[in-house]
């Protein structure tokens, strides 16, 4: 709905100061979206030319038009191919040259929608790296989605969970793991021997000799200092639960309560049917 | 926590001026030149299958040139008032006309939509309209290329016979681009139908079929009983197809060429104007939807 | 298994794929109804004019127009989708697969697939040409009965041939998906007796595009106008192309390189 494609069925919405869905040109030409494996680029000429059918469409002076494709040809690499028909691109150079197509006309809101989806992970971390800086050289204001935890936690400082209508979440990404993410995971590794860790905290897992304990966060410092005075500990790491793990739980939770505050709901109802 | 931290740093520093852009006729003219070339290269990629589609067309106005020689034969030299010579000459005009009427088909926007092409083309600042308009137009300098030794051979078999004045030559052209927009711009209509159902194709055959029959693509439009004539005035068809022919072929007189061209004008003005309401609406119905 | 019960199997199949999309159906039914429409326009304008067009009266033309539908409807359903299948196989090398089995090559990539829908024109052209036959001057009594369904028969055979010739040539040059744009172009000149068209255009559309022999002739058969001369070349010609079709069908298939062409 931010960029215009959706009507709203109710309430309002407002980007850059414009309501999307009258979809002006004003509008229009400061966004961009960025949409994972589909192609707006002509499938049987080189991107080169599709480039050029951009800059008409934008209206942009031919100058700063060459200017900014160069750059992002160099930025990318894309030398080689934006000569090339669309069609003979690899996936991930199609996405490149798709990404460099997208932000030529310079917008200041970029909506990126699983942009990185079916790349490799080399291919991946340059289309992150191109969006980053290109955020930095032109302020930019990037919406990701995405569900590549990889993704959120490369680009994203701030983060917002959005469940049912209702914002859950709105803050750094490191506060998201601090807030939800009520466990840490302790790895031990022994230089001999395997004793029963169970009295430490919960073992979750034993492979080739290193254990997995999940402990609370508040406790985690206390255990890992324990571990290392008891026993002959050879390695120790403490993380934080994988990003994704965090955000199933934020949902878990959230659901738990809407299913909660349903099931109070239809308490109420009965009781009061009942009486 | 993964190894990998942010890469998106402390507060970016003040954006540099937004891109200048130019003059908005001057868009407009870059976007034509650009669809022409895109055209171009394109369809010369396509080149074997576009002959052959242009050698298959000529079959109809060919059979039919047969069929109406013979009537005129038989009838002793002409019929509705064209003699074979001019019959001849109706009907490879006839080819020319029929491949300037060439534009983007509602199956095109039925193709459109299934693929998901639509909502990229929705998020840039110019109708999409506007870019199949230069699409198609863009190239017709080549197939009318093309079509110069097709028109050479019937020709040299079927003897057409016809002298236009120079001002007949100069309407002819310029009728030739008011068929074309006229042809778009009903058919973008008729496409935009696809916003609504999947299936346009009944719709579209309709409408094809009442063409067929009112614009004098089956048959000179004087062949043709009174009340077909009269139909046929008043609506859009035979300013796409039989007026431009008769203008080349049908010595008409000054006065009937300027009435024809107010008239595809006229029709011009309607279509983009349905064009413009229907899009608005199509434009509510359509929901993107992402992957 | 034998050819017959090949094909039998597979118009089941085909049938039972193919009623699933009973749009089609209708969106069939509506462009024979128009294309029947403006055949029967064109025949009432030219009637207008002239009392018989080169010796053939209106119901004989109405008669043509049937043949030509009913044929038109055989190919689009029988014909064409075989085609264009064993085009895209060889195509994308999954011709293969038909190689593997064990039935004869050619009967089965000549019969697997069917356009169920298409059968409509079938019915639309027997219906014409009921009507045709009930105004006709002349009776068709169980001779020309006959010599019609044989003539359709050849002539149906012939343009198998044509059409498999055409597709054929796709084992050395890959790319002719168009030749059908060409081909429905071209049909069209069937809707009227060949006979009316200048003496180079009868020729080609005899013995290179046997449109005469699929059309014309069983037109003439009902109509009282086959000579015993015509038929026996019919069968003379027929014959002579479903042999030379199998010859230059077995080097297509030689040459064939696979999927990793």
């Amino acid at each position: 709905m931010l960029s215009g494609l959706l009507y709203p069925t109710s309430g309002e919405i407002s980007v850059l100061g414009f309501e999307p869905s009258r979809r002006q040109s004003a509008y229009l030409r400061q966004i961009t979206m960025v949409m994972g494996n589909r192609n707006q680029l002509q499938w049987d000429l080189p991107a080169l030319d599709s480039y050029e059918l951009l800059r008409a469409i934008y209206r942009l002076h031919p100058e700063d038009f060459r200017k900014t494709r160069d750059e992002f040809i160099e930025l990318l690499d894309l030398g080689e191919l934006v000569r090339k028909p669309v069609r003979n691109l690899s996936l991930g150079e199609r996405m490149k040259v798709e990404t460099a197509a997208a932000l030529l006309h310079r917008p200041t809101v970029l909506f990126l929608d699983e942009p990185t989806i079916g790349l490799d992970v080399t291919m991946q971390k340059r289309i992150r790296s191109f969006v980053a800086e290109y955020n930095q050289r032109y302020g930019a204001t990037v919406l990701l989605t995405s569900h590549y935890m990889a993704d959120v936690q490369a680009l994203c400082k701030r983060v917002i969970v959005i469940h049912h209508g209702r914002i859950l979440f709105d803050g750094e990404l490191s506060a998201l793991a601090t807030r939800f993410g009520a466990e840490k995971t302790i790895g031990v590794t022994l230089k001999e021997g395997t004793p029963d860790l169970s009295a430490y905290g919960e073992v979750v897992g034993s492979e080739d000799g290193k254990v997995s304990l999940k402990v609370s966060r508040a406790d985690a410092p206390e255990v890992a200092t324990r571990l290392l005075r008891d026993l002959p500990v050879a390695d120790l790491t403490i993380e934080d639960p994988p990003i994704e793990d965090v955000i199933e739980s934020v949902f878990a939770d959230a659901s738990a309560a809407v299913a909660a505050e349903a099931a109070e709901a239809a308490e109420a109802t009965r009781a009061g049917a009942a009486r | 926590m993964s190894a990998e931290t942010s890469i998106a740093g402390p507060r970016p520093t003040p954006s540099p001026a937004p891109p200048r852009l130019v003059h908005p006729i001057r868009g407009l003219f870059d976007v034509y030149v650009v669809e022409a070339r895109i055209a171009i290269a394109q369809q010369i990629q396509y080149r074997a299958a576009n002959y052959l589609y242009m050698l298959g067309m000529v079959a109809e106005p060919v059979i039919y040139l047969v069929v109406w020689s013979t009537v005129a034969q038989q009838q002793g030299g002409s019929v509705g008032g064209y003699t074979v010579g001019q019959l001849a000459a109706y009907y490879i005009v006839w080819t020319l006309v029929r491949n300037i009427n060439i534009v983007f088909t509602p199956y095109g926007w039925e193709w459109r939509i299934r693929q998901g092409q639509l909502s990229a083309q929705l998020l840039r600042p110019l109708f999409p309209i506007v870019e199949d308009l230069g699409f198609f137009l863009g190239w017709k300098p080549v197939v009318i290329l093309l079509w110069l030794p097709i028109a050479a051979f019937l020709a040299l078999v079927f003897q057409p016979v016809l002298s236009p004045t120079p001002a007949a030559i100069g309407v002819f052209f310029l009728s030739l681009l008011g068929a074309y927009l006229i042809r778009s711009l009903n058919q973008t209509s008729v496409g935009l139908i696809t916003f609504w159902t999947t299936r346009v194709g009944p719709v579209f055959e309709l409408y094809i079929a009442a063409e067929l029959l009112l614009s004098g693509r089956l048959v000179p439009l004087s062949l043709m009983p009174d009340w077909v004539q009269r139909l046929a005035d008043v609506l859009p068809f035979r300013w796409t197809f039989g007026f431009p022919i008769e203008a080349l072929v049908g010595n008409l007189s000054n006065e009937q060429l300027l009435r024809g061209l107010g008239m595809q004008l006229f029709w011009i003005v309607v279509g983009a104007i349905v064009v413009r309401v229907v899009w608005r609406f199509a434009i509510r119905r359509y929901s993107a939807v992402s992957g | 298994m034998g050819p017959f019960r090949l094909v039998r199997l597979f118009v089941r199949i085909g049938a039972l794929n193919e009623l699933q999309y009973r749009a089609n159906f209708w969106l069939q039914l509506l462009e024979s109804g128009i294309a029947l429409g403006t055949g029967i326009a064109v025949l009432t304008l030219v009637f207008s004019q002239t009392p018989a067009l080169n010796g053939w009266s209106q119901p004989e033309l109405l008669a043509v127009m049937g043949v030509h539908t009913l044929m038109g409807g055989l190919i689009g359903a029988v014909i064409q989708p075989n085609m264009e299948r064993l085009r895209t196989d060889i195509r994308e090398g999954t011709f293969d697969f038909v190689l593997t089995k064990p039935e004869d090559v050619q009967v089965l990539s000549s019969v697997r697939e069917i356009r169920i829908w298409r059968l409509v024109d079938v019915l639309v052209g027997a219906v014409v040409l009921g009507v045709a036959i009930s105004l006709l001057e002349t009776s068709v009594g169980p001779l020309e009965a006959v010599a019609f369904a044989v003539a359709l028969v050849l002539g149906g055979l012939m343009i198998y041939c044509f059409w498999l010739i055409l597709t054929t040539v796709a084992f050395w040059i890959v790319r002719i998906d168009e030749i059908h744009e060409l081909f429905e172009g071209v049909y069209q000149s069937g809707r009227w007796p060949v006979t009316l068209y200048p003496e180079w255009l009868r020729v080609s559309l005899t013995f290179l595009v046997p449109i005469a022999f699929a059309v014309t002739v069983p037109a003439q058969a009902l109509t009282s106008r086959l000579t015993p001369e015509t038929l026996a070349l019919a069968a003379v010609f027929a014959t002579a192309l479903m042999l030379g079709t199998r010859w230059f069908w077995r080097i297509g298939t030689r040459h064939y390189s696979g999927a990793s062409a």
